[in-house]
C-alpha cells in the first residue's frame, strides 16, 4: 500500500533557523493524522510542505508516491483548512465554495449544484446567498471546510482548524470531523497544540519539539508510552521522574491519575495545595523533594493543604524512557 | 482641483470690484507723494538692482520722491487686463493690445500732459499713437518699443532669412533638412498679426492694409496660414525662457521672438542672430498707463515724469533689447545705451513695424473687422489643431 | 491603621475641571463643539466658493472691454460646446483616463511588492523611494523633465548610445502620440503626468493590499488557482477600492492641472490651462468658470459609477 504522505529527511530552514530539521514521516492512506506540538516545533511547516506554500530545503516529500518537488499548490489535489479560515470577504458563501471548482472551469450551474451539496454536507444549507461577514466563527469554519471538501482532495490539511472555537463548539466539532473523516474515508492531516483534540480524534500522532519528530504512536501509545521527558511532559502532563526516584537508572513517566491515596504502606508526601477541576480534583505533592502531580476523582475527599498522606502506584505504570531528551 | 480654488478665489476678487466707482478726473496739479506707487509690468520691466547690480532705475526714484515702488509682474496682455479689472494698482505697463480695451473698459484715466515735464523729450512719432490717444486724449505716457524680430539659429542659416516664410512655409533650410518641427511661434493670439502682416506682402490681392484690421476673408486667409503653421510647430512660446531652452535643447532654429532673447543668447556665446525680414514685423509699444482708482496719483504721476527723464530710458533699452521712447537716451549719455545699440534693437526700423494694437469691429480700413474676442477663441482653436 | 484611597477622588478645582465632567456626561455636545469649526470651514469658505463658482458660470462677459455681464444665461455652455473647446475638454479626459489607467498599472507591481514581501528596512526604504519626489518643488520636477525628454536631452542621449534611434524616431513618427520630439509629444505630457501623480496611485493601492491576509492568497492557489487566476479573482477584488481611491486622485489632478502641458507638450490646450488663459488672462470668468464645472461633473459621475459598481463595499 502506498503513503497518502511521506517525508523522508526532509528540512526546511529559515536563515540559520531550522523549521524542519531532518524529519522522516509516513501518513497512511484513509488515517487521521495529527501533528502535535508548541508552537514553533515545526508542525505548521510540514503541513504547509504538503499543501505546497514551502519548499523543503533538503529531502523528499511523496504524496500517494508522487514526489512532489516544485510542484504549486494548485497543481496539488490537496486542501487546506486554514486556521483564520481565509475565507474570501468579497464573495457570496457559495461563491466562496465553489471557488475551486471556478477555478477550474466547471459551469456556474454544475458548481453552484456541488457548492450546495457541500454546504449542506457541513450542516450549512441555504447559506449560500449570506457574506462571510454574517456567520458565526463555527458557521465560518464549516464553509472553510465545505470550501476543501468540494474539491474531493486526497489528502485534507487542517491547520489548527479548531483553535478559534469557544469550548463546547470545539468539542461538537470534534466529533463531526471524525465522523465526517470516516464517512468520506479521506486522510486528514491536522495539526494542534491541544494533546486532548489530537487524543481525541486522531488515529495516530506525531509529536513536533524543535523541528523535529519525538514520537510517532497512536493516542494510547503516546500517552501511556511516551519515549521521552518532552513527550511525556507535553501529552498529559506526566510526572517525570528522574532516575535516581525510581532507582532504575533510566527517566521514567507516571500519569497523575496512576497514583492513589493509600492509608498504610506506600510513601509520605506532603500536599502543596489542590485545585478543583470538576470531575476531578488535582492534588501536587512534595514526596522526598520531587514534585508529584495526583489526579482524584471528585467524588472522594480531598486532603487538607500542608497535610501529609501516604501515597502508592503500581510498578507497570512507572513507564521507563529510553530517550532522555 | 487646484483650479476650482484659483477661479473661486478670482471671483471674490472679481465680486469686490462691483462697488468701484470711476473716477475720470484728471490731476491739475502734483502734489506731495502718498508714499507708495504700484505697477503692473512685464518681466524685467522695472529693475531695482536685484537681478543684476548693474541696472536698477528705482533705487534713486525711491530715495528722491519717496514713493515705494512694488511691481506686480504679468506674463501676457491679457493678464494685464485682468489684474487692472481687478484693481488695487496705480499703473500698468500696456503693450498696444491691451491699452484700447483698458481705455474701453474705463480701467484707465486720461493723463495730464503738463503735469510731466519731460513729454517734450518723447519721440515725436510715439507722441499721438493711436494705442494710448483716443480723440486726442492722452492716456498714458510711452513707455519703451521693440520689434518682434526674426531670431534664427546661424549654423542652420549662413545668410540671414530674408523672408517669414520660414516660419510659415514648409521648407528645406540651409543645412538640408526640413523646417518642421524647427520652427515656432507666439501662443497669444496676437500673432495672427504676424500671419496677416506676412500675407499683406506676399498675397497682395487679399489687400490687407493693416495687420490688426482683418475682414472676414482675409482673417481667414491669416487662420489658413497658422493652420499650415501649425503643421510645423511643435510647441509655441509663451516663456521667454522657455523659449530659450527650445533652442538650446529642443533643436529650434527659427521663430519670431524678442531682442531681449537674442541678446542673452547671444551673450551666452550660442549662435543666434536676428533680423526683421523683408515684410517688416510687428512690434509691441508699451505705454505706462493710470488706473482709473489710481489710490497714489501723485507718486504715479513722478513716475511717469522719471520713466521719460532718467537713466531709465537708456539701461532699460541695453537690459531689454528694446528702443527707448525718448530718442535723446541712445546718445546723451544719461545711461549705458549708445547710437549703435538703439539701431542694433530697432530704432532704425520704426516704419517697418505694424505695433501691436487691439482689434475691434468698428476699424479705419474697411467697413467691419473681426474683433479681438473672435481673435482669442479662434488662436486657441489653431493651436488645438482646429 | 493603612489609609485606603477614597471610592470616588474629589472634583478637580477649577472652571476646567466643572467642564470635563459635564462634557463626559454630554458626549453630543463635545461632538458638537468638535465639528462645529471644520463644518464651517467646509460649509461657508469652500462650498460657498464653490457654488459662487458655479453661479458665474451663468454669467457672460463682453469680450472687447473683459467685464462680466451679470445676467443669467446659457450662452457660456454654449461656448464651451464649440468644436474647439470641446477638442480641450475631450483631450483631457482622455489623458486624465490613460494616466489612471497607466499609473494603475505600473502602481500595482509596485504596491504588490511593498505590501506583501517589503519588511523593515526595505518598507522604510519604499515609502522613502514613493514619498521622496513628492518632496521636491513640482515646478523642479517638471522642469527636469523637459530636459530628460527634449530633443537633445538625456533620454534621447540614452537612445542614441543603445543605438534605438530608430526605434524612438519610428515611434514619433506615429499620429497623435508621436512630435518632433517626447518632450513636444502627448507622450511626454503623458509620462510627466505619470511620473508626478504615481505616488497618489501606489499608497492607497499598497494600503489596500496591505489588508488582505496572506492566508487568502496561499488559499486561493491551494483551491487550484494559478496565479493569474489568484489575481484576477481574490487581489484584484480585494485591491479595488484602493484602485479606485487612487484612480480618484490620478484622475482628477490631471484634470485639473494646468502647469505641466504648458511645458511639456504640443501647445494643445487642457481644461486647467483653458481655465488659467480664460480667468487669469483673458478676464473670462463665465468660460473659466464653465470649464472648470466640467471636472466636478465627471468626478460626480465617476464617483457615482464607481459605488455602482461596488468599489466601496469592500471598506
Amino acid at each position: 500500500m502506498t503513503n497518502a504522505v511521506s517525508f523522508t529527511a526532509v528540512s526546511r530552514h529559515f536563515g540559520s533557523v531550522r523549521a524542519v530539521d531532518d524529519v522522516d514521516l509516513e501518513i497512511g492512506e484513509g488515517e487521521f493524522f495529527a501533528m502535535l506540538g508548541p508552537s514553533g516545533s515545526g508542525k505548521t511547516t510540514c503541513l504547509r510542505l504538503i499543501a505546497g506554500f514551502e519548499q523543503p530545503t533538503s529531502g523528499q516529500i511523496r504524496i500517494f508516491g508522487e514526489a512532489v518537488e516544485g510542484i504549486p499548490p494548485y497543481r496539488r489535489n490537496v486542501n487546506t483548512v486554514f486556521q483564520d479560515y481565509a475565507l474570501f470577504p468579497h464573495l457570496r458563501i457559495i461563491d466562496n465554495v465553489a471557488y475551486g471548482l471556478m477555478v477550474r472551469g466547471v459551469g456556474r450551474a454544475e458548481r453552484h449544484r456541488l457548492a450546495e451539496e457541500a454546504l449542506a454536507l457541513v450542516e450549512l444549507p441555504g447559506y449560500g446567498d449570506r457574506r462571510t461577514g454574517q456567520l458565526s466563527g463555527g458557521q465560518r469554519q464549516r464553509v472553510a471546510l465545505a470550501r476543501a471538501l468540494v474539491n474531493k482532495p486526497r489528502v485534507l490539511l487542517l491547520d489548527e482548524p479548531l483553535g478559534a472555537l469557544d469550548q463546547k463548539l470545539r468539542e461538537q466539532m470534534q466529533e463531526e470531523l471524525k465522523s465526517l473523516q470516516k464517512a468520506l474515508g479521506i486522510t486528514f492531516v491536522f495539526v494542534t497544540h491541544d494533546q486532548g483534540e489530537a487524543l481525541s480524534m486522531a488515529d495516530r500522532i506525531a509529536v513536533f519539539n524543535q523541528g523535529r519528530i519525538m514520537q510517532v504512536g497512536s493516542p494510547e501509545d503516546i500517552y501511556r508510552r511516551p519515549n521521552s521527558r518532552f513527550v511525556a511532559d507535553f501529552v498529559g502532563a506526566s510526572n517525570v521522574l528522574p532516575p535516581d526516584f525510581t532507582g532504575t537508572g533510566k527517566w521514567s513517566s507516571l500519569r497523575p491519575e496512576a497514583i492513589r491515596l493509600t492509608s498504610s504502606g506506600g510513601k509520605p508526601a506532603r500536599v502543596a495545595w489542590h485545585s478543583f477541576l470538576g470531575g476531578q480534583t488535582r492534588v501536587v505533592l512534595d514526596s522526598q523533594g520531587q514534585r508529584l502531580n495526583m489526579l482524584l476523582p471528585s467524588t472522594e475527599p480531598a486532603p487538607q493543604d500542608g497535610a501529609t498522606v501516604r501515597i502508592r502506584w503500581n510498578d507497570q505504570d512507572i513507564h521507563l524512557m529510553d530517550d532522555d531528551r | 482641483m487646484k483650479s476650482i480654488l484659483k477661479a473661486g478665489t478670482a471671483m471674490a476678487l472679481i465680486l469686490s470690484m462691483a462697488g468701484q466707482t470711476f473716477a475720470a478726473e484728471m490731476l491739475t496739479s502734483v502734489g506731495a507723494g502718498e508714499g507708495s506707487v504700484v505697477i503692473v509690468a512685464w518681466p524685467g520691466y522695472i529693475e531695482r538692482g536685484e537681478t543684476d547690480k548693474s541696472f536698477d532705475w528705482v533705487t534713486k526714484f525711491e530715495e528722491q520722491s519717496g514713493c515705494q515702488v512694488q511691481v506686480k509682474t504679468a506674463n501676457t496682455s491679457d493678464e494685464m487686463v485682468a489684474l487692472m479689472n481687478e484693481g488695487g494698482f496705480d499703473l500698468v505697463t500696456a503693450s498696444g493690445d491691451a491699452s484700447l480695451r483698458l481705455i474701453a473698459g474705463k480701467r484707465v484715466q486720461p493723463v495730464n500732459v503738463d503735469l510731466i515735464p519731460s513729454w517734450s523729450t518723447v519721440d515725436d512719432r510715439l507722441k499721438n499713437a493711436p494705442w494710448h490717444t483716443v480723440d486726442g486724449v492722452h492716456y498714458g505716457v510711452p513707455y519703451m518699443w521693440g520689434p518682434n524680430v526674426l531670431m534664427y539659429n546661424t549654423e542652420v542659416f549662413k545668410e540671414p532669412p530674408t523672408s517669414w516664410n520660414v516660419v510659415f512655409e514648409e521648407m528645406e533650410l540651409g543645412d538640408g533638412k526640413s523646417n518642421k518641427g524647427r520652427v515656432q511661434a507666439y501662443d497669444g493670439p496676437i500673432h495672427i498679426a504676424d500671419a496677416a502682416n506676412y500675407l499683406m506682402h506676399n498675397k497682395p490681392e487679399l489687400g490687407i492694409q493693416n495687420p490688426y484690421e482683418l475682414n472676414a476673408d482675409q482673417y481667414a486667409a491669416a487662420l489658413g496660414l497658422l493652420r499650415q503653421q501649425r503643421k510645423l510647430v511643435s510647441r509655441y512660446w509663451h516663456d521667454a525662457f522657455i523659449q530659450m531652452d527650445d533652442f538650446k535643447n529642443e533643436g529650434v532654429v527659427a521663430s519670431g521672438s524678442w531682442p531681449f532673447q537674442v541678446n542673452l543668447l547671444k551673450s551666452e556665446g550660442l549662435p543666434i542672430a536676428s533680423v526683421i525680414p523683408q515684410e517688416g514685423a510687428t512690434g509691441w509699444a508699451d505705454t505706462t498707463m493710470m488706473h482709473a482708482d489710481a489710490a497714489n496719483p501723485n507718486c504715479a504721476y513722478m513716475w511717469m515724469e522719471h520713466t521719460l527723464s532718467s537713466n531709465l530710458q537708456s539701461d532699460l533699452s541695453v537690459w531689454f533689447g528694446a528702443v527707448p521712447s525718448v530718442p535723446a537716451a541712445c546718445t546723451d549719455g544719461r545711461g549705458m545705451q549708445n547710437a549703435e545699440g538703439c539701431d542694433i534693437n530697432g530704432l532704425k526700423d520704426f516704419d517697418k513695424i505694424k505695433f501691436w494694437t487691439t482689434p475691434v469691429s468698428s476699424c479705419g480700413s474697411q467697413d467691419e473687422c473681426i474683433p479681438y474676442y473672435r481673435w482669442v477663441s479662434d488662436y486657441i482653436g489653431v493651436i488645438g489643431g482646429r | 491603621m493603612t489609609v485606603q484611597a477614597a471610592i470616588v477622588s474629589p472634583k478637580r478645582v477649577g472652571p476646567a475641571g466643572e467642564l470635563s465632567d459635564s462634557l463626559w456626561r454630554n458626549p453630543r455636545f463635545l461632538l458638537l463643539l468638535l465639528l462645529t469649526p471644520p463644518l464651517l470651514w467646509l460649509g461657508v469658505i469652500y462650498l460657498g466658493s464653490l457654488f459662487a463658482l458655479l453661479a458665474q458660470s451663468f454669467f457672460s462677459i463682453d469680450e472687447f472691454s473683459g467685464l462680466i455681464n451679470r445676467e443669467p444665461t446659457l450662452k457660456t455652455y454654449r461656448e464651451l460646446f464649440v468644436p474647439a473647446n470641446l477638442d480641450i475638454l475631450i483631450r483631457t479626459v482622455s489623458m486624465a483616463a490613460m494616466v489612471t489607467i497607466a499609473a494603475a498599472a505600473v502602481a500595482f507591481p509596485v504596491a504588490y511588492f511593498a505590501a506583501r514581501y517589503a519588511t523593515g528596512r526595505w518598507k522604510a526604504v519604499f515609502y522613502l523611494g514613493i514619498m521622496l519626489p513628492l518632496w521636491s518643488s513640482y515646478l523642479v520636477k517638471v522642469y527636469a523633465w523637459k530636459l530628460i525628454l527634449a530633443k537633445e536631452g538625456i533620454l534621447n542621449w540614452l537612445v542614441g548610445k543603445l543605438h534605438l534611434t530608430w526605434l524612438l524616431d519610428a515611434y514619433l513618427q506615429a499620429p497623435l502620440i508621436g512630435g518632433n520630439s517626447l518632450s513636444v509629444s502627448y507622450t511626454g505630457t503623458f509620462l510627466v503626468f505619470l511620473y508626478v501623480w504615481l505616488p497618489f496611485m501606489i499608497l492607497p493601492v499598497q494600503a489596500s493590499l496591505e489588508r488582505v491576509p496572506a492566508s487568502l492568497i496561499e488559499a486561493s492557489g491551494d483551491l487550484g488557482a494559478a496565479p493569474g487566476q489568484t489575481l484576477r479573482h481574490v487581489l484584484l477584488p480585494l485591491a479595488l477600492p484602493g484602485i479606485v481611491a487612487g484612480s480618484i486622485f490620478t484622475f482628477s489632478l490631471t484634470l485639473g492641472d494646468y502647469i505641466i502641458p504648458q511645458i511639456i507638450g504640443s501647445s494643445r490646450l487642457f481644461i486647467g490651462q483653458a481655465v488659467y488663459a480664460h480667468q487669469g488672462t483673458a478676464g473670462n470668468i463665465p468660460l473659466a468658470a464653465a470649464f472648470t464645472v466640467v471636472p466636478v461633473l465627471i468626478m460626480g459621475i465617476y464617483l457615482y459609477a464607481a459605488k455602482r459598481l461596488g468599489a466601496f463595499d469592500a471598506l
